[in-house]
């Protein structure tokens, strides 16, 4: 692995750009007992674009977040990240890699200040050891200044900065949320998987998640979004990728993948009237 | 081979403990939780039976019938007042954890102090013993035998053929789906709580002539029927039945062989069920 | 507040200080030998209830730590008692033993979590105990050991004999407490601590935001591990036996119930208000007539506590905000200064 990465290296450094993707799926497959959540998915991932995940209730998004982030093993395929196999390692170790996910419910540190939220959230962010956390050593207390520089800045950023200091779970829904992306962005993502960003959120709240998810991409972070609501996609995805079922029905630009007759049928269950 | 008496015996112990890990087990199975009290009620329900019988002279099939109704109705209690609260949303695992350990110190002291610490005897309720050709055992010991095979049928029937016990069940299986149903997910915890503790208190009836009764009768079948549960498996009721029967037997065989070591060879048992497999023989498999 | 995170001080420094102050010279005021052993005792038990509330700290329950007191009890009576080694290296060999013990048993059980990990930890105390019953050769069974008290420490003309009185005893007890305390604490209000509370917060949203978990669950363990063998090693010394049945699944209940009732949100405060308590109200509730009125409070104060408190907070908490309404400070929450700074 490490030498195919060295010859890309060579390659790139020739003149000629050979972009391999930086994720890429190959017939991945997840089991429940004798269901497949999903199955068979080769997708790849391309820095620094949007790519959209979308499909009907059940078409397996989720599990596929799941599986990519480490959650779950998948039964059967690969996952490469920078051409490294990635699949089977532990949710922290992928995470520590660059990919960090955030989550749809559950999001919260429980009885967490949203501050003590990024605080305790924001372990990949620090470049200090513990022991010399335990031992506040110079360059501990300096990294952690650092690290807390980042966190309000971050939470300046993407405007949750009003309460800090009241507890996360007071938040409305929709602040909730962007302090799950903001948590999944202290920790330094190369890649942001965002599972259902706007889900439950009225037209306001879900462009101000938009916005942000911009700014983030516009940052060069490559961001994954599983959307319901397609009219969200439109407005920043780059590609979409449709699941139904378990398999991948469509990949491309949204507009031609809304239009494709796959599509409006696993949506609408029938053929339009 | 073993002669005859320790299979009997171990029969008998695993008659406790599948009764105990099937209190234990439905009450898994709806609230969610382990209750670390049930061999407390195993005890309640031997001093109730002590008392009825030579303090008021009840006769002894009444007097199981009293204790499982007064210790299940106080299990219900406990389920309503404290276990209830302690499992609202927002409370983890511990709350409930810490609260029914600290109640097994709460009953032990309130036994101590109103019924006293010294052993007390109940005297055989039907004595005499069964002479077979080889070996002999008590009626008590049949009586056990016979005791617990008519609460598994009661419970059987129950479950499968009552109202109570499909409620039961559907809570079990899918508590959001029956609570759209009108079952109320609260009153059958309740109602599973008392069912529980009323065979933990018929359990330490029945037993109680047996054995002494003393406040702290109550902590060896607590950990069987834990052990029991284990190795059938967390949440599966036909676990606890076969659950309790192995490690009957188990504790019985083992003990007759190397004395000692039966206790320490269970928990490491355990220890490795737990690690290993820990679903144990019929329990659902998480994740 | 998470009731986990430490950096919100429930006692103002000087009152903390002044109260150490009043423990360290509190044998000048009396030498009598009940209440110097109550104080001693429960300073030991603190520290097993310290190690219990890091590791829950974790999100892990354990129902074992009395037997990290055994096993620190046994190692060191045995190498005093049995193969004559001195005092001070057995007594650091309790706690390495107890640590390594810990670190092992950790690596194997951590793994699977919750429920599965209690059990396993009320399995292992019960087996200590009965190994200690059956090892009679070592351990004489259940007759137990008898370690010889700490030799006479001699500064000078200056001696310090621990066979004839109480009070060094103390003193080791406080420097003992001292030292766990710092280190207990120092750890609660580090990134370590942070880091162990988002475990217990939220496990999973922690895992995914890079916490190894199995790796902060054993460093928790067996910390607590070594220190709870060092707090059992000088509890066989100081009532001079050690038996099976001292330290088993009971005490360890008996333990956690000192940490709910002091208060898990502080590791050093909950442990040390939580087993003074009720360790003294323990002794005292045993002389009255009434039998075992002890055991039925303690577990009617801990259901007190779990249900009438707010979540997560026990005696210590009560305190806090009676201090700050006495003394009318009206931050409940301390905003630590490299916060300040970055806000404005």
């Amino acid at each position: 692995m490490k030498y195919l990465k060295k010859l890309k290296q060579l390659w790139s450094e020739s003149g000629d750009k050979v972009e391999m993707p930086l994720i890429e799926l190959k017939g991945l497959t997840k089991f429940f007992g004798k269901l497949a959540a999903i199955e068979d998915v080769d997708l790849s991932v391309e820095k620094g674009e949007v790519l959209g995940i979308v499909g009907p209730n059940g078409s397996g998004k989720t599990t596929m977040i799941n599986v990519i982030s480490g959650y779950y093993r998948p039964s059967r395929g690969t996952i490469l990240f920078n051409e490294e196999k990635i699949s089977g390692l532990r949710p922290d170790q992928i995470a520590t890699r660059g990919i960090v996910r955030t989550f749809q419910s559950n999001v919260l540190f429980e009885g967490a200040t949203v501050l003590e939220s990024m605080l305790i959230g924001s372990f990949r962010q620090y470049k200090t050891k513990d022991w010399q956390a335990f031992f506040e050593t110079k360059a501990y207390k300096d990294d952690h200044e650092r690290v807390v520089g980042r966190v309000i800045e971050l939470l300046k950023t993407f405007d949750i900065f009003n309460d800090i200091f009241l507890p996360a779970a007071g938040l409305s829904h929709g602040y909730q949320r962007m302090l799950g992306i903001t948590m999944a962005l202290i920790a330094n993502p190369t890649v942001l998987l965002l599972d259902e960003p706007t889900t439950g959120m009225n037209h306001e709240e879900a462009m101000f998640v938009v916005e942000n998810i911009k700014k983030i991409s516009e940052q060069g972070i490559t961001v994954l979004v599983i959307e319901h609501n397609m009219k969200v996609l439109l407005n920043i995805a780059t590609r979409v990728v449709v699941l139904n079922f378990g398999n991948k029905i469509a990949d491309g630009k949204p507009e031609e993948v809304m239009n494709k007759q796959e599509v409006i049928e696993a949506y609408l269950g029938t053929e339009t009237i | 081979m073993p002669p005859a008496e320790i299979w009997v015996d171990g029969l008998v112990q695993s008659c406790i403990y599948m009764t105990m890990a099937f209190g234990m087990v439905l009450v898994f199975s709806i609230l969610g939780i382990l209750n670390w009290t049930h061999g407390q009620f195993y005890m309640l329900g031997a001093f109730v039976v002590y008392y009825a019988i030579t303090a008021a002279g009840i006769p002894f099939p009444i007097s199981l019938l009293i204790s499982g109704v007064v210790v299940g109705g106080l299990g219900a209690l406990v389920e309503k007042f404290i276990i209830e609260r302690l499992t609202a949303p927002g409370y983890g695992m511990l709350y409930v954890t810490a609260a029914t350990l600290a109640l097994i110190f709460f009953f032990e002291g309130a036994a101590g102090m109103v019924f006293g610490l010294q052993d007390k005897g109940l005297a055989m309720v039907l004595p005499g013993v069964l002479n077979l050709s080889s070996f002999s055992i008590s009626y008590q010991k049949i009586a056990v035998v016979i005791f617990t095979l008519v609460i598994m049928i009661a419970m059987y029937i129950v479950l499968n053929f009552t109202k109570v016990g499909l409620a039961i069940r559907a809570a079990a299986q899918e508590p959001d789906a029956a609570s759209l149903y009108g079952i109320s997910v609260g009153r059958v915890s309740v109602i599973v709580m008392g069912i529980g503790c009323a065979l933990a208190a018929m359990a330490g009836s029945i037993m109680a002539p047996v054995y002494i009764v003393n406040p702290f009768i109550g902590r060896i079948p607590m950990i069987f029927s834990l052990l029991a549960i284990i190795i059938g498996g967390l949440g599966s009721l036909t676990g606890a039945i076969v659950g309790g029967i192995i490690l009957g037997l188990l504790n019985s065989v083992i003990a007759y062989y190397v004395s000692y070591l039966s206790e320490f060879v269970l928990f490491l048992l355990v220890i490795v069920i737990l690690l290993v497999r820990p679903q144990g023989l019929f329990g659902a498999s998480i994740k | 507040m998470i009731p986990y995170l430490d950096y919100k001080t429930l006692l103002p420094r000087t009152a903390a200080g002044f109260l150490a102050a009043l423990l360290v010279i509190f044998p000048v005021f009396t030498t009598n030998v009940i209440t110097l052993s109550i104080f001693i005792s429960s300073g030991i038990w603190a520290i097993a209830v310290m190690g219990f509330t890091l590791v829950l700290r974790t999100g892990q329950f354990s129902l074992g730590q009395a037997a990290f007191m055994a096993l620190g009890g046994y190692t060191s009576a045995i190498l005093t008692a049995n193969l004559g080694m001195p005092f001070w290296p057995s007594f650091l060999l309790a706690g390495i033993v107890s640590g390594i013990i810990a670190l092992i048993i950790g690596l194997v059980v951590l793994r699977v979590g919750g429920i599965y990990f209690s059990i396993i930890t009320l399995a292992l105390c019960e087996m200590v105990r009965l190994l200690a019953q059956q090892m009679e050769g070592i351990t004489h069974g259940v007759r137990g050991l008898i370690p010889p008290p700490p030799p006479p420490i001699v500064l000078g003309s200056f001696e310090i004999n621990f066979s004839t009185s109480i009070v060094p005893y103390y003193y080791f007890m406080i420097l003992l407490v001292a030292v766990t305390s710092l280190v207990f604490w120092q750890i609660g209000r580090s990134r370590l601590g942070g880091t162990f509370s988002s475990m217990a917060a939220n496990q999973i949203l922690a895992e995914h935001q890079g916490i190894h978990l199995m790796k902060y669950r054993v460093i928790a363990f067996t910390v607590a591990g070594v220190f709870t063998g060092f707090a059992g090693a000088y509890y066989a010394h100081f009532l001079s036996i050690i038996t099976p049945l001292m330290l088993g699944l009971w005490e360890s209940i008996q333990i956690m119930m000192m940490s709910i009732v002091g208060g898990i949100s502080s590791i050093v405060g909950g442990a040390l208000v939580g087993s003074l308590v009720l360790y003294t109200l323990g002794i005292y509730l045993s002389r009255l007539p009434i039998y075992n009125i002890q055991y039925l409070l303690f577990g009617a104060v801990v259901v007190i506590v779990l249900l009438f408190l707010p979540k997560g907070t026990g005696l210590i908490d009560l305190w806090g905000k009676f201090w700050r309404k006495v003394f009318r400070e009206p931050d409940e929450y301390e905003i630590p200064e490299e916060v300040e700074a970055a806000v404005e």
